[in-house]
């Protein structure tokens, strides 16, 4: 990771190239839950209002679907996780001025986003096991 | 990626050292470059004061104007109130009382809520950001005389007897049917300063991302922005779902295109749901910038850094995520299979948390603290209090089936107001509180601050509590009078009564807020003691924004650097001179904000007016169905902001001028193309919202097909193969032309790239031939099926019409030598609105050339 150095041109394309991956990191997590939320919602509505398959296997599907998802979540959290890196600098919060305090500060935030995400698609998937048929 | 020419690299040293810092600058030419800073900034006075575009002025304008139709909206609730006071009132017709209503609820959402978001935003944002001023300062007042014109064509409608009556979710066919331009003046009203809100939105992200002081990385972003910056992207995925909504329910009142009538095969189910797809995220829109608001006053009012900042960020970011996955809960009782319900009950929950995440937050920041209760604390203790009870409601209301039982009545009513005025209303007045030295050098009356919060506070828990016991009672909402003896008598008299005093309140607050105070002292520098950078301004009041703009190593600079203030008022940081004269603000990298350019910014114009005028003719005159004047002026808008554009923006500037001398020894080039100009991130941002709108009728195609079992319809017309095919093939071919022109202009042969421009302009001419082919055989007023295939095609003509424009633009921009093969912005920026109208056009083309054969199973 890059420190302190002196201005050079195309700077923005060298950043995003330096922070591609925690990039990706912050912002997977919430998309593979829209993602998920979208797949139950349009292929529920697919099975139930065109009948283009059944409701059965469309849950089954669907719960299987879920817990790929959350594995998925749950690498990018953990890799969020060690990004962060707070159990060898002991820093929660990175509140410093340097390339590494906003390396570790995007680690950080992809791990929380990690967690939510991870309760949202549990919290979207219960109707799936919950709840029957098409009424 | 091509390669920047070395002499146009930014040189110098970077961070700047503690011994250039501390080096004085001599007294008179300090004295020298304040004059010229001065000089340059200084706003036009007289008449033309109106021409201005700082941001400080667009702003206040902007602020005052959204709080005056707050007011009138305020206006029209008294008199909602007074009409239900008691049974069986007459004091407003039942058609008057429904003008009330909608015209309450729209004016206070579109004309107050997300306007006051976007106004603040443009008045402290570039504060905050050390910045001189937002990057398009004449874009933003575009947005405000748009916001302005519009604004009043809506509100004042009601004054003739002519404002909408259907709610202020328009939902057909009470709306597509109802009869005046009520609803018309809705539609286009409100979708011009839809536009509006995007053209802020876009602006505020650029500004965000590209205007930040040198070393404010993405971790030291005043907690404000990390808001500005979630809410902006919301906009841009939640306003244009509502516009393709607009367009699809213009087309049907204008021309009877039934896409909204079930006789002719639409469905009303699909406004509900391009209407909420963007009123769900709306309430996160209002709410989430207010408590940013509230972000920036508990540090200052603890004294001592925000407890958990990722965890707000985490929380900001959460749940702009997931409050797009609840518009299905206003719209539990249209018979959508419950395990559908199921999902959009569980994401209402969901969202519960990283709501919550934030008030602990904040929570834990004022206990680890000191806290000190200033007004502007007393106000966000209310703002607290109140919304936490409108959210606990909203927990109810998620639960579909107790959702049933309360459904359109008072108990709904009370828990938007919980939510709107806990989420919105109490903190934007700690706001203006808190932040009213920064914008008028003076203090509001402490003493008159508390008589307003304790007279709103109360009145507007004694007006909505008792609601919702009115409406666990039964009584629905809108009606505009009811019986005596339901039980609901005393409940309204004791909510109308109240209803005063909250009007009471705002009363005390507008004297405080306009009452003369020339003979008041000026406010200290700093009144609260904060932290952070907007609160180095300067008093008496300077119009250059920043003196000198900082190198920032921390969060809370003016806490942790207390050598900061006194050096950029010495001009010894960044940008301490305008040795041109002309308006300049720094260009720093999105994610570590390393300098990388100096940015001409413009100054006061009366283009912006000019070009507001003749979109809202464009806009207003099909109201009454005069469609001539319409696209008349539809030209003139077009033709204004071209000449805008042509003469002050990405003017390539003379040799010598290619590096300036940014200060501490940092060299920068004046110009910038591509991913390193603000202007390539606008258009970027701005085609992101677009693909979204054209997304959404796309949407609308297979909502059809899911929701019907005959779409198409058997024996239906569809649209005509060979013209389709020809479409797709031209616009591909004009995308390549446009890209092949790019490439030969950045290598030096001009004549090729010029020749490319013109044949892709002819070739898009030809992709909109091949569509009017294609959708010949149509008759679009039919059936649902041909009127979406129109519509599809109308948004792709009408874009292919735009990306014409574009590149003759360029093309003449190549003549005139305002594009070179160096300077090169205007044919990047254009290139990247042909990537996403090549994709949109092509997925159009399949919709219409490819969908149907698949979905009946035949070719077409």
């Amino acid at each position: 990771m890059s420190e302190e150095h002196a201005p050079r041109p195309e700077e923005d394309r060298r950043e995003f190239a330096e922070e591609t991956e925690s990039l990706w990191r912050v912002t997977f997590a919430p998309a593979l839950w829209a993602l998920h939320f979208l797949a139950c919602y349009g292929l529920v509505s697919l099975a139930c209002a065109r009948g283009l398959f059944p409701i059965g296997a469309t849950r089954a599907g669907l719960v299987g679907l879920t817990l790929l998802v959350l594995a998925g979540i749950a690498w990018l959290g953990w890799r969020g996780f060690r990004q962060w890196d707070v159990h060898s600098t002991g820093r929660r919060a990175n509140p410093g001025g340097h390339a590494e305090d906003r390396h570790q500060f995007l680690g950080h935030a992809a791990f929380l986003l990690a967690i939510i995400s991870f309760i949202g698609v549990i919290f979207v998937s219960l109707p799936l096991i919950m709840l029957e048929g098409c009424r | 990626m091509t390669k920047e020419p070395s002499d146009t690299a930014p040189r110098g040293p970077f961070p700047p050292e503690e011994a250039m810092l501390a080096e004085p600058v001599p007294p008179e030419l300090d004295a020298a470059r304040t004059a010229r800073l001065r000089a340059a900034w200084k706003a036009p006075t007289g008449w033309r004061y109106w021409s201005a575009v700082n941001n400080t002025e667009v702003g206040k304008w902007y602020s005052l104007t959204a709080l005056f139709f707050m007011l009138c909206a305020g206006v029209m609730a008294l008199i909602i109130r007074l009409q239900l006071a008691v049974p069986e009132n007459e004091l407003v017709s039942s058609d008057r009382f429904s003008q009330l209503f909608t015209l309450h609820g729209s004016a206070m959402m579109f004309l107050f809520a997300v306007p006051m978001f976007e106004a603040i935003s443009i008045l402290i944002l570039p504060g905050m950001l050390g910045a001189r001023d937002m990057p398009f300062p004449r874009l933003s007042a575009f947005g405000y005389w748009c916001f302005l014109i519009g604004g009043v064509f809506v509100i004042g409608s009601i004054l003739f007897d002519a404002a909408p009556t259907s709610g202020w979710f328009m939902y057909p066919p009470l709306a597509t049917q109802a009869e005046g331009p009520g609803s018309d003046i809705w539609l286009l009203g409100l979708s011009f300063i839809e536009v509006a809100s995007i053209a802020a939105a876009v602006e505020l992200i650029v500004g965000t991302l590209k205007c930040r002081p040198p070393g404010m990385r993405v971790n030291l972003m005043p907690l404000y922005a990390w808001y500005v910056m979630v809410v902006g992207g919301m906009i841009l995925f939640a306003f244009p779902p509502l516009i393709a909504g607009d367009f699809l329910f213009e087309l049907e009142r204008s021309f009877d295109w039934p896409f909204f009538d079930p006789t002719r095969g639409g469905d009303p189910m699909l406004w509900q749901h391009l209407f909420w797809i963007f009123g769900h995220p709306e309430v996160y829109i209002i709410f989430l910038p207010s408590i940013a608001i509230a972000a920036m006053i508990i540090p200052t009012a603890a004294r001592r850094p925000i407890v958990g900042y990722s965890w707000i960020v985490l929380s900001a970011v959460g749940t702009g995520f997931l409050s797009f996955g609840l518009w299905v809960h206003h719209m539990f009782t249209t018979g959508l299979p419950n395990i559908s319900l199921g999902f959009f009950s569980a994401a209402s929950e969901a969202v519960v948390i990283p709501t919550g995440v934030q008030l602990f937050a904040f929570l834990a920041t004022l206990m680890a603290g000191r806290v000190k209760m200033s007004l502007p604390m007393l106000w966000i203790a209310g703002a607290l209090a109140i919304f936490t009870t409108g959210g606990l409601t909203g927990l109810m209301l998620a639960i579909a089936p107790f959702d049933f039982q309360v459904h359109d009545t008072y108990f709904v009513v009370a828990h938007l107001h919980y939510t709107l005025f806990g989420g919105m209303i109490f903190p934007v007045m700690a706001g203006v509180y808190y932040f009213y030295p920064f914008i008028a050098k003076k203090l509001l009356s402490e003493r008159l601050g508390r008589w307003a919060f304790w007279l709103i506070f109360t009145g507007f828990n004694v007006t909505f509590l008792p609601m919702h016991l009115t409406g666990l009672l039964g009584m629905p909402r809108r009606v505009y009078t009811y019986p005596t003896g339901l039980g609901w008598d005393g409940l309204n008299l004791v909510s109308s009564l109240a209803a005063f005093v909250i009007a009471a309140g705002f009363a005390v607050f507008v004297w405080d807020l306009v009452r003369p105070k020339g003979g008041q002292p000026l406010a200290p520098r700093n009144p609260w003691d904060a932290g952070t950078l907007e609160w180095t301004h300067d008093v008496p009041e300077e119009t250059w924004g920043v003196r000198s703009i900082p190198h920032v190593t921390s969060r809370y600079p003016l806490w942790d650097d207390p050598a900061l203030l006194a050096r950029i008022d010495a001009g010894r940081y960044y940008l301490p001179d305008a040795e041109t004269g002309r308006r300049e603000t720094l260009i720093t990298s999105v994610i570590d904000a390393e300098p990388m350019q100096i940015q001409r910014v413009t100054g006061p114009s009366w283009i912006p007016h000019v070009a507001a005028g003749f979109t809202g003719g464009a806009f207003i005159f099909p109201t009454f169905h005069l469609y001539w004047p319409a696209i008349l002026c539809g030209i003139c808008a077009v033709s204004a902001i071209l000449w805008w554009l042509w003469r002050d923006t990405a003017r390539p500037p003379a040799p010598e001028d290619e590096m300036r001398d940014a200060g501490l020894g940092l060299r920068l080039p004046t110009y910038a193309a591509g991913p390193s100009s603000a202007g390539w991130w606008a258009m970027w941002i701005t085609m992101f919202g677009d693909a979204t709108a054209f997304s959404s009728v796309i949407f609308g195609f297979f909502f059809y097909w899911t929701a019907q079992p005959d779409f198409p319809p058997p024996g239906a017309a569809h649209a005509d193969g060979t013209g389709t095919a020809l479409a797709a093939l031209a616009f591909a071919a004009a995308w390549g032309l446009a890209r092949a022109a790019q490439r030969l202009n950045r290598g030096g042969r001009r004549e090729p790239a010029r020749l490319a421009l013109g044949a892709g302009a002819v070739a898009a001419a030809a992709g909109i031939g091949g569509l009017l082919l294609a959708v010949a055989p149509l008759s679009p007023s039919s059936h649902v099926y041909p009127a979406i295939l129109c519509a599809i095609a109308v948004w792709i003509i009408a874009h292919a019409g735009l990306g014409i424009v574009m590149l003759l633009y360029c093309l003449a921009g190549s003549l005139a030598g305002k594009l070179t093969p160096r300077h090169d912005a205007d044919l990047q920026n254009v290139m990247l609105f042909w990537h996403f109208l090549a994709a949109s056009a092509l997925v159009a083309c399949a919709v219409l050339g490819l969908a149907p054969g698949l979905m009946t199973g035949g070719a077409p």
